[in-house]
């Protein structure tokens, strides 16, 4: 199993709808950035944050945890039997940061000054500590990524015309980085699952400070334990879902083998998670909350069965190894977290003072859109241009064999 | 006349401006000067009323910086009062004041009286406000509101519904020249408050279990009983009449204050005991006070025409005599006593009689027995002498 | 309801502050003790008339476009209740009075000014601080407009221009900061006809407050808001009736970043608790990895495991 540039056409009737979904995101941007945030969104003084900061931000984070959780298993771990999907995951986290990113600037009302944190501390805020861990741990990407590039380019640089004089250089360069990336990498890939940790958890912290504003059933001082063991939860079925979905998208054989080895390890983590997530329940004694089967209570009950659900099917050997049980669980994972991120930033949110109560505007179910067909589109064309996809030995272009995984050295 | 009233009403108004125009000087804990009242030893008034420490002396008082309403104070009557003040000092975004100041203490002898506003002052010339309330806001002893506060807290102890148009600038700051202030004294002077109606007799129709109606007779309270006003109306303000019109942005509420149990009755029970409901409540319209059925003592000839107090003192509420005569009457001891003081001046037959011949056991409560000698002769219809009066 | 959520919030800041015993010493904007001069102003709303200059006063102080001061003698705007926005740092409502409905009660609204502020401690670049005499300001030119103060905030005062692209600001009563460099107060404070606004040192106004309490206890209920609310308050407030018909939020006594802050600083304490993860993953990859290594000098287990990979 080797990483290669997937070979496939690129326009199907898929990405025509996902276009579509990006250029009417696009024109909702620009509306954002011409008028302000009031003539897009339905945020008001009573209620700051909403569909981009629960969904694009906390939720966007969350599902890119596969990135740091197949790192640890990997390379920290060392179980290099799941290597192959070290790159994906990687490249899902470091295009999942990247949106993110932008989705802050969307959202910020001063986005020309997003760079101030960086130079602007605050230690008390816990939304610094999200920002600052999420500024490094993309950058921290980017370099883990770097091999990759290298991988592609180094000996096949060509430019053409004017340029020609830099290919000697660029491809000078590229052969340094991959040279001392090779000997550093670890100090990266350990950086990048702590900050991880960090920030996972620490956007728990985020809604702590809003005390009395969060409901009772979300709002406890455990929130960063339960949002990092969330985050750790549906990192693998992450990975799942998107192998399966890029194997039948570019007709590749699926590995569920090693999808299915992967499975069986999540099952205990969504076990703790949700041990933490009732075992607080009683502690509070915010069961009664439940019982009073609102809004609040039945968005709460959704949120735990859909992570309930998955728990019992990861359970059964039967389903994770079946292509479609081990998918479907996955997506009942990914779900449940999605679901837990609006339920925390958006359903839970009810202050003392809100005559309106809060559903996100056209606008910016638009954007968000946007955004998620924007990163597909991106996602299948880096696919296509970079070995990130791994795929079987016996149809193998030997470009790239000399760089295999059965070398120790290779780190990504 | 009236030219004399305004030229001393002018005089008046341009004194007290010219006090008020003083500088933004810092005035806390300036010293009042303040003379002790005379007598004051003998007033019914508790000496932690006025000072803290525990012996006060007269070179250091140790008075309480400010007792308002608990205060005893000496005032002239709104007669003697000055007819129009101008304060003009403090304003910002007004146009000074002409105060009219007859009318209101004619209107706050109606109740509290003149320690409604000033508040704090024990004897000689009343103490200017400024004495007390600092025309500085930025100041470090907050405990008594600034000079700005001061003023307008009193007015809007009564005109709190005032709004910027509808009464601060349209009944207040109006002038803006002399010329203008000139006129507006002119306007003021010699307006008297509308002479207010005593009710003689209110029946209010409650629900209340000891019976829905109670009849309450004013004027017995203020001409029988003496209950001075304040006793009762201390707590009132002017809506207590001008509820009617005064409007609000929507007309529909009046200005009916809703008092509470405690409040209704606060005035009553200062004499009547408070477990006697039916005393008052009752199922209709009650009589007067009448002394014979009140009290079982039939008030005859002599002392119907004396006052309550004659008999009863000054307390409130009053308290039950005792039936012999002694205790009014201190010379009807035996030897002393001279029966025409009762108004029946004896027959010379009767004159030199022993009194337990008449009066039964001595009791001069009950009527006198004509039996002892005469088996033909009652009284009251045959008389031992001539009633004279 | 909130009766209730306030418990449950105690309960969190309990296990909050449990936790936060495994955080360090490490200063936390909620654990700074007031010290020296701090600025009280107290509102009271029974000597309060519903005049509304303070808003005018405010606006003219703030620079924000106004109409004349006559204007608000207008009584109809009481009909509904109003909040704050970008162009109104604070408001004057209307509530009804039991005990006599034709004097309502007026409560004036604006940043209370905590003594442990959530939104200094929430802001993500410190555009929020807290100065020495107690007033919470907000700093232009560091603020990216993130809204975080405005989740923070238990009293939902900060408010945020949203219909303006470039430059929008958090806007929020700053005590008048520019007009106290020049000794003077605050312009509410100072236009205030009836000083209902008392303005003055915060020991000094709290035992003003419970003076008035004590000298008119048929008027004022027994309870001063802001002076225990999330740790105090800069603006308390007296009234005639509970502080919940006011809408004012029923808070614990607890400081509203005290939980979170705890949380931070036990994650952060030194930096002691990511470089021990660090290090503890540093070890735990050498270690599997020289396993590896060893397995590898396994030749027959290490075929096995290719195999394995391979089909």
């Amino acid at each position: 199993m080797i990483s290669r540039q997937i070979k496939h056409k690129f326009f199907t009737p898929w990405i025509f709808v996902l276009t579509i979904l990006a250029l009417n995101g696009l024109v909702f941007l620009a509306i954002r950035f011409i008028y302000g945030l009031g003539a897009v969104t339905n945020l008001d003084n009573y209620t700051p944050w909403g569909l981009w900061i629960g969904v694009d931000v906390a939720a966007g984070v969350a599902l890119a945890a596969g990135g740091f959780t197949s790192a640890a298993l990997v390379h920290i771990m060392h179980r290099e039997y799941y290597k192959a999907i070290v790159r994906p995951a990687l490249f899902t986290a470091m295009l999942g940061y990247t949106f993110v990113a932008l989705a802050v600037v969307v959202d910020i009302g001063r986005f020309y000054y997003v760079w101030h944190p960086i130079v602007m501390w605050n230690g008390n805020s816990a939304l610094f500590e999200v920002g600052i861990c999420i500024i490094v741990y993309m950058i921290v990407l980017y370099i883990e990524f770097i091999p990759i590039v290298t991988e592609r380019f180094i000996n096949k640089i060509n430019f053409h015309g004017l340029l020609t004089f830099l290919n000697k250089p660029v491809n000078g360069l590229l052969k340094y980085l991959d040279k001392k990336l090779s000997l550093t990498m670890f100090i990266f890939i350990i950086a990048g699952v702590v900050l991880s940790t960090l920030h996972q958890s620490s956007l728990g912290t985020l809604m702590v400070i809003a005390g009395q504003k969060m409901h009772p059933l979300w709002q406890t001082p455990i929130l960063p334990l339960l949002f990092l063991l969330s985050a750790i939860a549906v990192g693998f079925p992450m990975i799942i879902c998107e192998s399966l979905i890029a194997s039948r998208s570019f007709n590749l054989k699926p590995e569920i083998k090693t999808l299915s080895k992967l499975g069986f390890m999540i099952a205990p983590i969504i076990g703790i998670y949700l041990a933490f997530k009732i075992g607080d329940m009683f502690i509070r004694e915010t069961f009664r909350y439940v019982l009073l089967f609102d809004s609040a209570a039945w968005m709460f009950i959704a949120e735990m069965v859909l992570m309930f659900v998955p728990f019992i099917l990861f359970l059964s050997k039967k389903i994770v190894n079946s292509m479609s049980g081990i998918f479907i669980a996955s997506v009942f994972v990914i779900s449940g977290v999605l679901l837990n991120r609006i339920n925390n930033f958006i359903v839970a949110y009810n202050p003392f003072f809100n005559p309106v109560k809060y559903f996100p505007s056209f606008g910016e179910i638009s954007i968000t859109l946007g955004f998620v067909a924007l990163l597909v589109i991106v996602y299948r064309a880096f696919v296509m241009i970079f070995p990130i996809i791994p795929q079987e030995n016996n149809n193998s272009n030997q470009n790239i064999a000399e760089s295999g995984n059965t070398k120790s050295k290779k780190w990504i | 006349m009236i030219f004399c009233i305004l030229a001393i009403s002018i005089l008046f108004s341009q004194r007290v401006t010219h006090n008020y125009s003083g500088a933004g000087e810092e005035q806390v804990g300036r010293d009042i000067k303040i003379k002790p009242l005379k007598n004051h030893l003998n007033t019914s008034l508790k000496c932690k009323t006025c000072h803290i420490s525990e012996y006060p002396t007269l070179k250091d008082p140790g008075l309480m910086s400010c007792p308002r309403h608990s205060m005893y104070g000496e005032f002239p009557s709104s007669e003697e009062g000055p007819e129009v003040v101008v304060i003009d000092e403090m304003s910002e975004n007004y146009t000074g004041v002409v105060f009219y100041h007859r009318l209101h203490s004619e209107m706050s002898e109606m109740g509290v009286g003149c320690t409604d506003c000033h508040h704090f002052n024990t004897s000689g010339p009343v103490i200017n406000c400024r004495e007390c309330h600092s025309n500085v806001r930025y100041r470090e002893n907050v405990s008594v509101p600034d000079l700005k506060a001061a003023f307008h807290r009193q007015c809007i102890s009564c005109h709190k519904q005032w709004s910027h148009e509808n009464g601060c600038s349209s009944q207040c700051h109006l002038y803006n020249t002399p010329e203008n202030q000139k006129n507006l004294t002119k306007d003021l002077t010699g307006k008297k408050h509308p002479k207010r109606t005593e009710p003689t007799k209110i029946i209010y129709e409650i629900n209340c279990e000891y019976g829905n109606k109670v009849t309450f007779y004013h004027d017995e309270h203020v001409n029988l009983f003496r209950i001075e006003c304040v006793q009762c109306h201390s707590s009132d303000r002017c809506v207590k009449c001008h509820d009617k019109k005064i409007k609000l942005s929507d007309n529909s509420k009046t200005a009916k204050i809703e008092k509470s149990f405690e409040e209704h009755h606060k005035p009553c029970f200062n004499c009547h005991k408070e477990n006697a409901c039916q005393k008052c409540h009752a199922g209709k319209e009650m009589a007067r006070f009448n002394h014979g059925k009140s009290t079982g003592w039939i008030l005859k000839s002599y002392h119907n025409r004396l006052s309550c107090m004659k008999c009863h003192k000054n307390q409130m509420p009053v308290k039950r005599l005792d039936r012999n005569c002694n205790t009014c009457h201190k010379d009807f001891v035996y030897g002393k006593f001279d029966h025409n003081k009762t108004g029946l001046f004896l027959s010379d037959s009767h004159k030199n009689i022993e009194c337990i011949n008449c009066h039964d056991k001595n009791d001069f409560t009950k009527n006198p027995e004509c039996k002892m000698c005469h088996n033909d002769k009652f009284h009251p219809a045959h008389l031992p002498g001539k009633k004279r009066y | 309801m909130k009766d209730i959520n306030r418990r449950d919030f105690l309960k969190t800041a309990a296990i909050g502050v449990s936790m936060s015993v495994f955080g360090t010493k490490f200063l936390k904007a909620s654990d700074e003790s007031p010290s020296g001069y701090r600025i009280g102003i107290l509102v009271d709303t029974d000597v309060c008339v519903g005049c509304r200059h303070c808003e005018w006063a405010c606006k003219v102080a703030h620079n924000i476009p106004t109409a004349s001061l006559e204007s608000y003698s207008d009584n109809s705007l009481f009909k509904e209740y109003r909040r704050l926005d970008a162009a109104s740092l604070t408001v004057v409502n209307e509530f009804e009075n039991e005990k006599n409905p034709s004097l309502p009660v007026y409560v004036k609204k604006q940043c209370m000014h905590c003594e442990k502020p959530a939104c200094v401690s929430a802001c993500i670049v410190g555009a929020l601080s807290k100065l020495e005499d107690g007033s919470v300001v907000w700093d232009t030119k560091k603020c990216i407009g993130c809204r975080y103060c405005m989740v923070a905030c238990q009293f939902q005062i900060p408010t945020f221009d949203y219909d303006k692209p470039i430059d929008p600001q958090i806007r929020k009563c700053d005590l008048c900061y520019d007009r106290r460099k020049t000794e003077k107060l605050p312009a509410c404070v100072s236009i205030c006809p009836t000083e209902a606004l008392l303005f003055g040192e915060r020991d000094e106004i709290l035992r003003v407050a419970k003076n008035r309490i004590k000298r008119k206890p048929d008027v004022y209920i027994n309870h001063i808001y802001g002076e225990q609310e999330i740790g105090g308050t800069t603006w308390m407030y007296i009234a005639s009736k509970s502080f919940d018909n006011l809408k004012m939020p029923p808070l614990g006594n607890s400081p509203a970043p005290g939980t979170s802050e705890s949380i931070q600083h036990g994650i952060f304490a030194y930096f002691v608790p990511p470089v021990t993860l660090y290090a503890i993953l540093g070890t735990i990859m050498w270690l599997t990895k020289r396993r590896s290594n060893e397995n590898k000098e396994n030749r027959i287990e290490f075929e096995q495991e290719k195999k394995g990979v391979d089909t």
